[in-house]
Order: C-alpha cells, then sequence, then structure tokens
C-alpha cells in the first residue's frame, strides 16, 4: 500500500484502493467483535481482569461500538464503493491515490480515535463518543475525501443513466459528512441540556438511518442482480425506498426521548415517522425478494446470495422491532434496557453485516480475480456469524424483557442482575462464536490472495468449479 | 421531456420522452447489471397503506399515557366512605374503591395505572391539596410514582394566563407528519409516473 501512496495515479492498478479497504474492514472486524467478546465476558464472568482500570467496562464499551462502525461497517462501505461506483458507471475510480489515502488516513484516524476513548476521554454521548478533534478528522480525512472520490466517479461516468445503487452511495456519503458535522454540534458550542440530548440522538439515528442502512441495502440492489444474472425487479420500487429513507429516516430522532421532557408535539411527529421506517423496508425487502425469482437455488449454493438474502431477511424483525418499539405504548417497557441493545445488534450484526460480507466477499475476488480459497471455510464463517448473532440477539432480548419487568415492578436491582445471568453467559458465548468466525474470515481471504485459483478474464467467480 | 395528464396514472410523459426512455433503458448495460420496469406490487401498495394508518393508530396519546391526577381523584374521594373504612384489609378496600367507581369513561386508562392502598395515602393529600384551589385542572396534573407533578406538556392558554398541559390526541406533530407524507407521496408519484409505463418490459441482452 505505502509504494503506491506517492506514486502516479495512473500507475496504480484498479481497484487497489477498495483491497485495502477490504482487508481492513475485516481486520477491524476480528478486532471489533474480539473487544466485543472480551467486554461480554466482563458482564457474563464480572470478576474476570477485575481492577485493572484500562480494560474495565466502562472504557472498553465505547471502543468496542466505534470499532465496529467506523472501521469494519464503514470501511466495508467504503471498500463496496470504491469498486461498485465505477462498476456501475462502466468507468474506472476517479482517484485511486485518493482512495488509498482515504483508506490510510482512516486507519490512522480510527486507530488514534479508539486510543483516546480507551484512555478515557470522551464527549461522554453515545454513538458520538469521540472528542471534537476526532469528529473534525473524520468529517474532513475519513468522509469527505471518500464522498469526493464517489460523487467525482459517478459525475465521469461513461453511461447515462445511473443506477440505483449509486443514488444511495452518492446521497449517503453527503450526509455522512452532514450528520458528522450537524450532529456534534453540542461538542463544538457546549451546547446542554435537551438540545445536547437532542443533537446526540439525531446523530445516532442517522449515523444509522442516512449512512449504515442505505448504503447496506444499496449493497444488496448490486450484489442480488449481480451474481444471479437476474434484472433488478423494479425500478418503480427503487424510487419508493430511496425517497421514503430520505424524507421517513431522516426525521424521527426525537423517537430514542420519548420518556425526555421534549414538546409532546415533537414525540408525536417523529413517533409517526418511525413507524414510517417500515415503508423503505418494504420496499427494500420485497425488491430484493422478487429479484431472487427463479434462482433460489443460490441462496443455498451461492455464499454470496446466502450472506445478502439473509441480511435482507433480516431488515423485517428489524423493521417491525424498530418501527414499533419507539411508540409510548412500548417503550416505556423496553427503555434503557438488553431489547435495545439486542435491536441494535441486529441492524449492525445482523441486517447489514451480513450484506457488507457479502459485498467484500465479491469484491475481493473480482478485483483480486481469484475464487474463494476455501468454500468450507466460507460456510464455517457464515453459520459462525448466523448462530452467534442469534443467541447474542435472542439472549439479550430476553434479558432485555426480564428488566423492562424488573423497571416496571421496581424489582431490586441486584434480583434483575441475578435473573439475567444466564443470558449474559449465552450473550458472551454467541459474541465469541462471531469472533472466531471472523478468525476463520481473515484467514480464508488471507489465503485467496496467496493461493486462490485464478479467475479468467470475463467470467464470475462462482460460475468456476473449485480446484481443491 | 414534454408532460402529459391524459392519462396519468398510466405515464406522465408523452410519447416522445418514453420513447427516448425505452431506448435508453434497452441500450444501456450499466455495469453488466439491469433493471425491470415492474410496477409497484399491489400487496405492496397495500401494505404501504396499511403502515401509514398503523403509524397514526398505535402513535395517539391513547395508549402509553400518564395517568392524570384527576383520574383519581373519584378514588381518592372514596377513601373516607364507610364501607371502604370498613373493610379489614387494604387488600379489601382497594378492591372496594375500585369496584365504587367502575362504569367510567376511565375504566381502561385505571385498569393500565393501578394502585395500592398505600400509594392512595400518599396521594391523597397532594390531589386534596389541588382540589383546594380553584384555578387548578386536575387534569394539567400527571402523577408520578408517589408524586402528583404538574404535566409536561405545553398547550394553548387559558383566558387567565394559565397554560392547558393536558395531551391531545391530536397535535401539531401530526399535522407536520401530514404535510411530509403528503409530500412523499406527490414526488414519489410525480418521479414513477414519468417513467415508461408497466406494459412495456425491456428486452435485456438485445441488441447492444
Amino acid at each position: 500500500m505505502f509504494k503506491y501512496l506517492f506514486s502516479k495515479n495512473e500507475a496504480i492498478p484498479a481497484g487497489s484502493s477498495a483491497v485495502y479497504f477490504g482487508f481492513s474492514a475485516i481486520v477491524w472486524f476480528v478486532i471489533g467483535t474480539g473487544l466485543g467478546a472480551f467486554n461480554a465476558s466482563k458482564l457474563a464472568f464480572p470478576d474476570f481482569v477485575h481492577g485493572l482500570e484500562f480494560v474495565s467496562f466502562g472504557h472498553m464499551r465505547q471502543v468496542h461500538v466505534h470499532a465496529v462502525i467506523f472501521g469494519w461497517i464503514s470501511m466495508a462501505f467504503a471498500m463496496a464503493m470504491m469498486y461498485i461506483t465505477p462498476a456501475l458507471g462502466n468507468t474506472k475510480l476517479w482517484s485511486e491515490k485518493l482512495g488509498l489515502w482515504n483508506c490510510f488516513l482512516w486507519n490512522i484516524g480510527l486507530s488514534v480515535g479508539l486510543t483516546v476513548l480507551w484512555a478515557g476521554m470522551t464527549s461522554g454521548r453515545e454513538y458520538s463518543d469521540f472528542p471534537w478533534f476526532i469528529d473534525i478528522y473524520i468529517s474532513l480525512f475519513m468522509a469527505l475525501p471518500l464522498g469526493v472520490n464517489v460523487w467525482m466517479t459517478i459525475i465521469n461516468r461513461r453511461t447515462q443513466g445511473i443506477y440505483t445503487t449509486n443514488w444511495f452511495f452518492a446521497a449517503a456519503s453527503f450526509m455522512l459528512i452532514i450528520v458528522f458535522i450537524v450532529g456534534n454540534l453540542p461538542e463544538y458550542f457546549h451546547l446542554t441540556g435537551l438540545t445536547e440530548a437532542y443533537l446526540t440522538w439525531w446523530f445516532a439515528h442517522n449515523i444509522l438511518g442516512l449512512w449504515i442502512t442505505p448504503v447496506a441495502a444499496a449493497i444488496a440492489y448490486y450484489t442480488i442482480p449481480k451474481v444471479t444474472g437476474n434484472p433488478l425487479y423494479s425500478h418503480r420500487i427503487g424510487h419508493l425506498h430511496f425517497w421514503s429513507i430520505v424524507v421517513f429516516y431522516s426525521t424521527p430522532a426525537a423517537h430514542h426521548l420519548m420518556s425526555a421532557p421534549l414538546p409532546e408535539w415533537l414525540k408525536s411527529f417523529a413517533s409517526v415517522e418511525g413507524v414510517l421506517i417500515l415503508v423503505p423496508a418494504i420496499a427494500f425487502v420485497s425488491n430484493i425478494l422478487m429479484t431472487m425469482e427463479g434462482k433460489w437455488n443460490m441462496f443455498v449454493e451461492n455464499l454470496e446470495v446466502r450472506f445478502t438474502v439473509t441480511g435482507a431477511l433480516l431488515a423485517i424483525p428489524l423493521n417491525m422491532q424498530g418501527g414499533f418499539q419507539q411508540t409510548r405504548a412500548i417503550n416505556w417497557y423496553i427503555h434503557g434496557t438488553g431489547w435495545i441493545v439486542a435491536h441494535a445488534h441486529l441492524a449492525l450484526l445482523g441486517f447489514s453485516t451480513f450484506m457488507e460480507v457479502a459485498a467484500v466477499y465479491l469484491g475481493l475476488q473480482t478485483i483480486l480475480k481469484r475464487k474463494l480459497y476455501s468454500i468450507t471455510l466460507g460456510n464455517i464463517h457464515y453459520w459462525f456469524l448466523l448462530i452467534g448473532f442469534t443467541v447474542y440477539w435472542v439472549s439479550m432480548t430476553i434479558a432485555g424483557l426480564i428488566q423492562g419487568a424488573g423497571k416496571i415492578y421496581e424489582v431490586p436491582y441486584i434480583d434483575v442482575v441475578i435473573a439475567e445471568h444466564p443470558y449474559m453467559i449465552a450473550r458472551w458465548l454467541g459474541g465469541s462464536l462471531v469472533f472466531l468466525g471472523n478468525c476463520v474470515w481473515l484467514y480464508n481471504m488471507w489465503m485467496t490472495t496467496r493461493v486462490g485459483t485464478l479467475v479468467p478474464k470475463g467470467r464470475m467467480p462462482h460460475e468456476l468449479a473449485y480446484e481443491r | 421531456m414534454a408532460w402529459t395528464f391524459k392519462s396519468p396514472l398510466i405515464t406522465l410523459s408523452d410519447q416522445s420522452t418514453v420513447s427516448k426512455a425505452e431506448t435508453l433503458w434497452e441500450g444501456e448495460m450499466l455495469g453488466g447489471l439491469t433493471e425491470d420496469n415492474n410496477p409497484i406490487p399491489k400487496p405492496v401498495v397495500w401494505l404501504v397503506f396499511l403502515t401509514v394508518c398503523t403509524a397514526f393508530c398505535v402513535t395517539f396519546p391513547l395508549w402509553g399515557q400518564r395517568p392524570t391526577a384527576a383520574l383519581y381523584a373519584p378514588y381518592v374521594a372514596s377513601m373516607d366512605k364507610p364501607e371502604v373504612l370498613a373493610a379489614k384489609s387494604d387488600e379489601e378496600a382497594m378492591r372496594r374503591i375500585v369496584a365504587m367507581n367502575k362504569g367510567t369513561s376511565a375504566d381502561a386508562q385505571l385498569v393500565r395505572h393501578p394502585l395500592t392502598m398505600d400509594d392512595l395515602r400518599l396521594l391523597k393529600d397532594q390531589i386534596k391539596a389541588l382540589q383546594a384551589r380553584p384555578d387548578v385542572d386536575l387534569k394539567d396534573y400527571t402523577v408520578v410514582g408517589q408524586k402528583v407533578v404538574i404535566a409536561n406538556f405545553e398547550g394553548n392558554y387559558r383566558a387567565d394566563g394559565t397554560r392547558i398541559r393536558q395531551q391531545p390526541w391530536w397535535d401539531k406533530g401530526y399535522t407536520i407528519d401530514l404535510f411530509y407524507l403528503t409530500a412523499f407521496f406527490t414526488g414519489v408519484f410525480l418521479v414513477v409516473k414519468r417513467l415508461p409505463p408497466t406494459e412495456w418490459q425491456p428486452r435485456h441482452g438485445g441488441d447492444h
């Protein structure tokens, strides 16, 4: 990578930045889920490495969350953008050099950011925990160069139309910058009280709603038609999806604060919009499942399709939960419990991760022109991820319901802790399984790079028989 | 790019615009991907319609409403009645109070927010103190745990300058939602109806 940072753009092989973003994403996924499993072990076994401030849960939780969101998820998105955006425009990436610098600066910034979080320097606001100088760095050196590369590639495309995936990429990379600048205003201007609370959740909601959700869906709009060879079922549903994300997903931040003294009309507004999040979900899931028509055998046979469709199917419980748990009638019960932790993992580790994994598998094989080293290891990765995630999600959902009951019926806190203990162990087991699966994945992709079977020009990796 | 409004449910584009769009649609390969021109399926349209209705119905503050002081005023009044005072235990006294106050429009809310006699004893003096003030509407006060506090709503001003602090079934948040929904459906309708009619499907992998 380093030798290309100072090369001429023309001298850098096409796809280099996607490859480096892809491998960085996998490494951060291993680190992020490793930290998650470690944190979960501290909840399951409170005496484990007890008394060391640097590895206390309060220090480590944010490091896990940000390693996963900005390391794994966002770098996998960047990887997908670096190879899908030019492919859909029948052109090259606008600047491979900018992409490589972007990847390099991303890794540097994230490493510094996680180190300061680990050291206890934090804004104290959930999801926007990074201190102000890291926020500015992310806006200028991580999000902006990514956006510029995506927008310029789309502007310089060699097609007249723009495929659905690229609408989402262009809009989401723009919104990421806006979300970072506006959402962190309390940090820059010392805004406090309700303004701080509202902007904190405006940031947290829109990182999900205008970055993670649309980009993950955009990837599926590419992966499924590309691998199955089917046309996307409906361009019109694509419009319904895109515009409903813009209108309905950007507005319900106040539904995270249903018990706060915000104006009630704002909660009414946000709560209706919160249920309307089901509209883009319905559009997305129906479009992907209808595109699969006649190719459902690939759900069993093809790894990328299996990952993507699993992610799309997980969008159903995700949005059913998300739409209704924020209403006044339900929120009072589950607010502040493990139910929310389960829901957040359904969004990030379930819905979006499965689609990103597919994009990284497909992208690395396509760019490196090498077939996957081992489909068996790929299958192990899939099942470890699915079983590990499911164990985590189910156990935390049950733990959340126990906490909700304890909260409402004023059960002594320590009794709730005791009742939850088995589910904390299950959570640790599930998280550890995910971590192990990712270690297998890293090995499999590394070996693919080294000794994967070469794919002839014009062929897709999955079209070839395995040689080993 | 001319518009036509002859059959707006079929297409809003004139024939030359439709022809251009069809030619481009069939002739262009977007990185080897293609798209079909299928209509939004009827079940999806119905699901979207159902979602919009549900969004309003489940968020109206008929559910999840906090109890007001007015809700428990009849309970407080019943506490000093002879049949309640004659009860042998707190549980029996509470059962009698609940039975006495059944059959009103507050039944459903009272079921959702049950009290014990201990709760009532703590609330009694606070509610009576409010009732002693002629300018106070008990519906403006919320019961939070064992405290009666001014409700966290900011409605219109009354003639006497005090503010209505009661949760309305409709507020300006819902009105803004209607504005968003109108803008959204109008926008999406215009965008999708500018496309060629759904009877036409592109032939993929043809002459290009």
